[in-house]
């Protein structure tokens, strides 16, 4: 089974055979998914800085409207994910399933504009958004693994998570440079943000090659072989194994009000602790996604998730200062880098071409869907016990998660 | 060759995109209204020296160019008076006791700071987040801030608030949210936790505030030397303590409606709660006019309904109706001098 996958796997772009080129070069196509990735990112994270500011003051919505909308914003992007992964695997559509994705995002920035203070139309642009996000994910990552040698998957991924990130991190830059610059002119923040989602769905429309399937006209695929590849015992392992490494996972926002609890540091650097995060991830991305490639990508996430133990680790520290606060983010930057990506790149040298995009979306969806019954969990342990005896818990798990990869990745290569 | 011509279409599609940006920032950058800096009275203005003197309110105006910043201004306290002094100051939230102020929300990236009797601006500090409420206590000692903290990025879960208490003098802060919590004597916890809406007892070390968790809004009473609080009641948002200390007056969620509040007071010492006379919903902490009186921002419904704040005032014992205190104002602190 495993020699029969790597054969349809040899999909180095057609007419570039695996010459030696430096490690560091990826195909052009990847380099420009994360151009896209990158202007959106910039685009998006624009509106997320401004909107609360915008419902509040400009359209003098309630704080708990703002949740509606802030849920929404958070909860939309998993559902479709599943749909638009079967979708652009039927007759290789990637990019034109991740140009709707994309597309879609870019027009509700002008939406958002348009809806003026009209809370329905405004949360309806909310929702298509993030439905946008969830649209295109899995077929850009199907894009990027198909645009690169087997070889070469987690410096590919590593390249543009790195992207990804850096937009992420300009773009409430950008936002605060305008707002300060003309002072209430969220229409301006609009057309701007507009402006970078649009020229992110330029490079993808006209820079970007879509992957055109040589896949035969009756393997084209639904519902039924996407769920078939669960009987791929390596893929179904990672599945499960990601669904329980999911679980096991503290949210964001849980990690940085812990280290805070814990360390008496002035509440006001709370987002400083995002923001180092994210440069630490930009940072070390490629170089993990080499690793990767070197070592094994197995290897590489489960190394992410002992960085993430150690997170968990120094909360529960004793002695607590900004050393082990700054320690902490760095570990939790490491996890980033080594788990995002290196999954997506993992999974790719798992899944045949042709079901790919559902594959990815499969996994990435059900590890969504753990992640937030992790969350309620967690949340409840800490409820009913204490921070403590919750991080403990989710230590265990943690630990566990990650034995149940290692053995399992080991028992399916010796197969 | 055809490579070539989408290089070029992609070329000319960003020069168009990029240009009709710039034009329209551009345009926008040259009818961005500014607001006029000539008006504003400094602290040695005759006009703002002589209210100080006398009881006034020190509340926010709207700057009418930039819905995110209002001004600090002066009004003496007088129902339907037409003096108003506007002073150099803006920020979104903004409260005035103990011969210091504090002034929340100056940029988007929560940059505030406190000012003092001459409205100088004096130290700042950072608290990111959309400004709620502001309080100092009335010996200047002690300042409350509450600000919504929104998610940062993709999968963080929620929508939270933080509040922080200052010492004035040296800048320290803490977070409530640090402090131990019991009900019935028995500690609790939560990552829920949400603390808002801090009114500062005549110590300045005590004080009451609102603690949400679970779909509770309760009201706490705090001790900022032990660093506990511990729960009085539920159903209590946003508390702001009697001048003689006796009652709280509050904004009450509706049964089954979380969008709406009436305002209520709390008697703290046989716990009789009343219902105010004031039927419209009301989302403010409110202030005391005197030991009878209380005072709030009301959005103008109109008609026609515009996003301009009044403040009212309102009868603190269950009886009369709401009257127009002072039209174009919100965030009221009440001097009485």
């Amino acid at each position: 089974m495993y020699t029969q996958l790597r054969g349809s796997l040899s999909e180095a772009p057609a007419g570039q055979p695996e010459e030696p080129v430096p490690w560091w070069r990826v195909s052009r196509n990847v380099v420009n998914l994360g151009l896209t990735s990158f202007f959106t990112d910039i685009s998006s994270e624009m509106i997320s800085t401004i909107l609360p500011l915008y419902l509040v003051f400009t359209l003098r919505m309630t704080t708990l409207q703002l949740g509606v909308v802030d849920g929404v914003y958070q909860g939309a992007s998993a559902l479709t994910r599943l749909a638009a992964g079967v979708a652009a695997d039927r007759g290789g559509r990637h990019k034109e399933v991740a140009v709707a994705g994309y597309g879609l995002s870019a027009i509700c920035k002008l939406g958002l504009l348009a809806a003026g203070g009209a809370f329905g139309p405004l949360v309806a642009m909310v929702l298509a958004d993030r439905t946008g996000k969830g649209i295109r994910t899995a077929p850009r990552d199907a894009l990027i693994s198909l645009s690169s040698p087997l070889s070469r998957q987690g410096v590919a991924f590593g390249v543009h998570r790195a992207l990804d990130t850096g937009g992420a991190l300009l773009g409430p830059l950008v936002a605060f440079s305008l707002l300060t610059l003309l002072p209430g002119r969220f229409d301006a923040i609009f057309v701007v943000s507009f402006c970078f989602a649009a020229v992110g769905v330029a490079v993808l429309l006209a820079l970007v090659e879509g992957r055109r399937s040589n896949v035969p006209q009756h393997q084209r695929q639904t519902l039924r072989p996407t769920l078939a590849l669960l009987r791929l015992p390596r893929f179904r392992l990672l599945v499960l194994a990601g669904a329980a490494l999911g679980l096991a996972t503290i949210a964001d926002a849980f990690i940085y009000i812990a280290l805070q609890r814990r360390v008496d540091f002035q509440p006001t650097f709370l987002p400083l602790l995002y923001v180092l995060t994210s440069l630490v991830y930009l940072v070390l991305a490629v170089p993990a996604g080499r690793l990767a490639d070197r070592l094994g990508r197995g290897s590489v996430l489960m190394g992410g998730y002992v960085a993430l133990a150690g997170v968990y680790v120094a909360i529960l520290a004793p002695a607590q200062g900004t050393v082990v606060v700054l320690g902490s983010l760095l570990l939790f930057g490491t996890y980033y880098a080594c788990t995002d990506g290196v999954m997506s790149a993992l999974a790719s040298g798992l899944l045949p071409p042709e079901t790919r995009t559902a594959g990815l979306a499969l996994l990435g969806t059900s590890m969504a869907l753990a992640g937030l019954a992790g969350s309620v969990m967690f949340g409840a342990l800490w409820t009913a016990l204490g921070l403590q005896p919750a991080v403990v818990a989710f230590l265990v798990g943690l630990t566990l998660a990650v034995a149940l990869l290692a053995a399992g990745l080991a028992w399916t290569a010796r197969r | 060759m055809r490579r070539l011509s989408r290089e070029a279409v992609f070329g000319i599609v960003c020069a168009v995109l990029v240009a009709g940006t710039a034009g329209y920032v551009g345009y926008v950058a040259r009818h961005v209204a500014r607001p006029p800096a000539a008006a504003a009275a400094t602290g040695g203005d005759p006009g703002l020296l002589g209210l100080m003197n006398q009881p006034h309110l020190v509340f926010l105006q709207p700057s009418g160019a930039d819905p995110t910043q209002d001004v600090v201004s002066v009004a003496p306290l007088e129902q339907g008076t037409t003096v108003r002094v506007q002073t150099g100051l803006h920020c979104q939230r903004a409260y005035f006791a103990g011969g210091h102020g504090i002034c929340l929300g100056r940029d988007l990236v929560g940059s505030s700071y406190f000012f003092d009797d001459r409205f100088q601006v004096g130290r700042r500090f950072q608290q990111p987040g959309l400004s709620s409420r502001a309080r100092i206590s009335r010996d200047g000692r002690f300042a409350a801030s509450t600000v919504f903290v929104t998610g940062h990025s993709y999968n963080t879960p929620g929508f939270s608030t933080q509040t922080l208490i200052t010492d004035v003098a040296s800048g320290a802060a803490g977070d409530l949210e640090r402090f131990i919590v019991t009900q019935n004597g028995q500690r609790i916890q939560s990552p829920d936790f949400n603390f808002w809406g801090v009114t500062f007892a005549a110590d300045g070390d005590h004080f009451y505030a609102t603690l949400g968790t679970g779909g509770h809004a309760y009201l706490v009473e705090g001790d900022q030397t032990t660093r506990t609080a511990r729960v009085l009641a539920d159903q209590v948002e946003c508390p702001s303590l009697s001048p003689d200390g006796t009652r709280v007056a509050y904004k009450r969620p509706l049964p089954g409606d979380k969008r709406n509040w009436r305002l209520h007071v709390l008697d703290l010492r046989s716990m009789v709660d009343t219902a105010l006379a004031e039927t419209r919903s009301v989302d403010d902490q409110v202030e005391w006019l005197d030991d009878s009186r209380i005072a709030y921002g009301l959005q103008d419904e109109g008609p026609p309904a515009t996003l301009d704040v009044n403040l009212w005032t309102l009868p603190a014992d269950g009886g009369g109706a709401p009257s127009l205190l002072l039209a174009h104002a919100a965030s009221p602190a009440v001097l009485r001098g």
